[in-house]
């Protein structure tokens, strides 16, 4: 599928962005909004077995309000996290309404335990969008419509250049999420 | 290639190398579970290879797709040569780090190592398979051989990489300076005149990125965490700083002037800069680019030390060096030549590099279980 992702690509588009995801990346993810030590700090104390705490570290991070579940939902959200391998995203089927009523919080809690899992932005959306890739708008966890947004970073991260890749030490998909969203946001 | 080297069996195909590879990791204490999701893949970047030779006495001629389009023999040796040296330190690399993974200071670290260790692989098996695909019997001997050297043994074709790695100190000086000149290495190899070569750069100059990454933010965390003394830790940058320099090759050395004639090995900036390459002098041009490198990015790490504790800073291009024009001369690391007698020079070498009572005190006590030596070591409730 990907295969023929990449032929379908106006790849001439894609140019002006691939000459500024360093830049892009910068902004984005060296603002003080975006808490980049506290970002870094996460990647290190997220593992497995995942906790609450770890999970409230994230939502501290995110700036969204503590989850209002049940100790069951708990459960069966850190179990989820142990359980998905990407590229799934069927498995959001199997978890309660309230836990795919926030695309945010979840895909966060992906990115920390999978780092190949991307977070939801709106502003990266509106990146992707630029760049000739629409995907709809949507609060809850679609799987198929998360599913096209992390699919697609990780198509333009196989299509960019090697001069995009500034020496970091955070995930590739972080790198040109963070750069998407300060394309999105221009 | 070392005439002496003498490769017992190989297989006749790339599929026949797989099979090798497989033993060559159970050999080496490299559990393939590991992998997991992981798999080798052969990556070529067509687009940023170019289609036309870009520098050296064919400049202007289309690239070199297959090994018959290759005018001279001695041509397809010095690629056949640059090949097996890059897939060389490729499994070495992994030979020297894997036993790291059971002593990672934080679940992150050991994935990034392993990522590392993969993409190493991936790299190595790139490598081979252009070996395997586009110079025949010659290159599938030169694939076996890449499974046979061995850096446990010390016979990997370049020093750094039969040295031990013992520890996640090591393994971070690893990765920031001596992945770093294989960064240099790979860029240099992005404009080459031999097409699958130059097209195999791309991805892998990609997952390089990573690995430098984590070196620079290893040694920043450590400076962070305050436990290990500046002092101390600046032996070890004087260690790693003289064998990254070293790995950059001679001074004058024709056979980098002979691989830029081919056009089989650029400059590190050769698309970006406007001046004619000094031919005579390429390898010293590329290790002064390294160099300044270095120097710009210690000025980063060092920026999180704590108060009181002294600058970073990368030892003089003079000090320890083991090959070009200065070596075997005495320097000191400001690149002040030494006055002293033998005694003398011996007690200011054990003074400014880890000796054993050094490797012992950072095992014993400045990473000893429980110190939290460096940043986001441990899990605070």
């Amino acid at each position: 599928m990907q295969t023929l992702a990449l032929l379908a690509v106006d790849k001439e588009k894609l140019r002006p962005f691939f000459s500024r995801v360093p830049e892009l990346f910068e902004q984005h993810h060296h603002d003080s909004g975006q808490k980049p030590e506290m970002y870094e700090e996460l990647l290190y104390k997220v593992h497995r077995p995942y906790t609450n705490d770890m999970l409230d570290m994230i939502d501290d991070w995110m700036g969204l309000e503590r989850r209002n579940i049940s100790g069951e939902q708990e459960i069966m959200l850190r179990l989820f996290l142990l359980a998905i391998r990407y590229p799934d995203t069927l498995l959001f089927d199997s978890l309660d309404d309230i836990l795919v009523n926030d695309v945010r919080r979840l895909s966060a809690y992906l990115h920390f335990s999978s780092h190949t899992y991307t977070i939801w932005d709106n502003d990266t959306r509106k990146g992707l969008a630029k760049l000739g890739f629409e995907i709809p708008d949507t609060d809850k966890a679609d799987p198929f419509i998360y599913g096209a947004y992390v699919g697609t970073i990780e198509l333009i991260k196989d299509l960019a250049p090697f001069t995009c890749f500034l020496e970091h030490d955070v995930p590739r998909q972080r790198l040109f999420q963070a750069a998407l969203a300060a394309y999105g946001r221009e | 290639m070392s005439t002496t080297e003498i490769v017992e069996k190989y297989h006749p195909n790339f599929e026949g190398w797989i099979q090798e590879f497989q033993e060559w990791q159970t050999r080496i204490g490299f559990d393939p579970a590991w992998l997991g999701d992981y798999r080798f893949e052969i990556r070529f970047d067509w687009d940023s290879a170019g289609d036309e030779i870009e520098f050296g006495d064919f400049s202007g001629m289309p690239k070199w797709k297959r090994r018959m389009q290759i005018p001279q023999q001695n041509i397809i040796d010095a690629i056949l040569t640059m090949v097996s040296v890059q897939g060389d330190t490729e499994f070495a690399s992994v030979e020297q780090q894997n036993h790291l993974l059971a002593t990672a200071p934080t679940e992150y670290d050991r994935k990034s190592a392993l990522r590392i260790m993969c993409e190493e692989q991936r790299h190595g098996w790139q490598m081979a398979y252009l070996l395997c695909t586009y110079f025949g019997e010659q290159g599938m001997r030169e694939a076996a051989k890449l499974l046979e050297r061995n850096a446990q043994d010390g016979t990997r074709l370049l020093g750094s990489f039969n040295a031990p790695i013992d520890h996640w100190l090591d393994f971070f000086c690893f990765t920031h300076f001596i992945d770093r000149d294989g960064k240099f290495q790979l860029k240099m190899l992005s404009t080459s005149s031999f097409q699958p070569l130059a097209a195999s750069m791309g991805p892998m100059l990609k997952e390089e990125s990573f690995h430098l990454g984590t070196g620079a933010n290893g040694l920043r965390r450590i400076v962070k965490a305050g436990v290990i003394p500046l002092d101390f830790l600046q032996k070890y940058i004087n260690k790693w700083v003289s064998t990254g320099l070293d790995l950059f090759g001679t001074d004058e050395s024709t056979s980098a002037e002979w691989a830029y004639v081919y056009g089989v090995k650029g400059r590190y900036d050769e698309r970006e800069s406007e001046m004619d390459a000094d031919r005579e002098h390429l390898n010293e041009a590329s290790r002064g680019l390294y160099f300044d490198e270095l120097k710009a990015e210690m000025v980063r790490i060092s920026k999180g030390r704590k108060e009181g504790e002294p600058e970073l800073f990368i030892p003089s291009d003079k000090f320890n060096r083991g090959i070009g024009m200065y070596a075997g001369k005495r320097y000191t690391v400001k690149g002040d030549p030494f006055e002293g007698s033998d005694g003398e020079w011996e007690e200011y070498l054990a003074g400014i590099l880890p000796s054993d009572a050094d490797e012992k005190l950072l095992m014993n006590e400045y990473m000893a279980p429980g110190v939290e030596w460096i940043q986001y070591r441990e899990w605070r409730e």
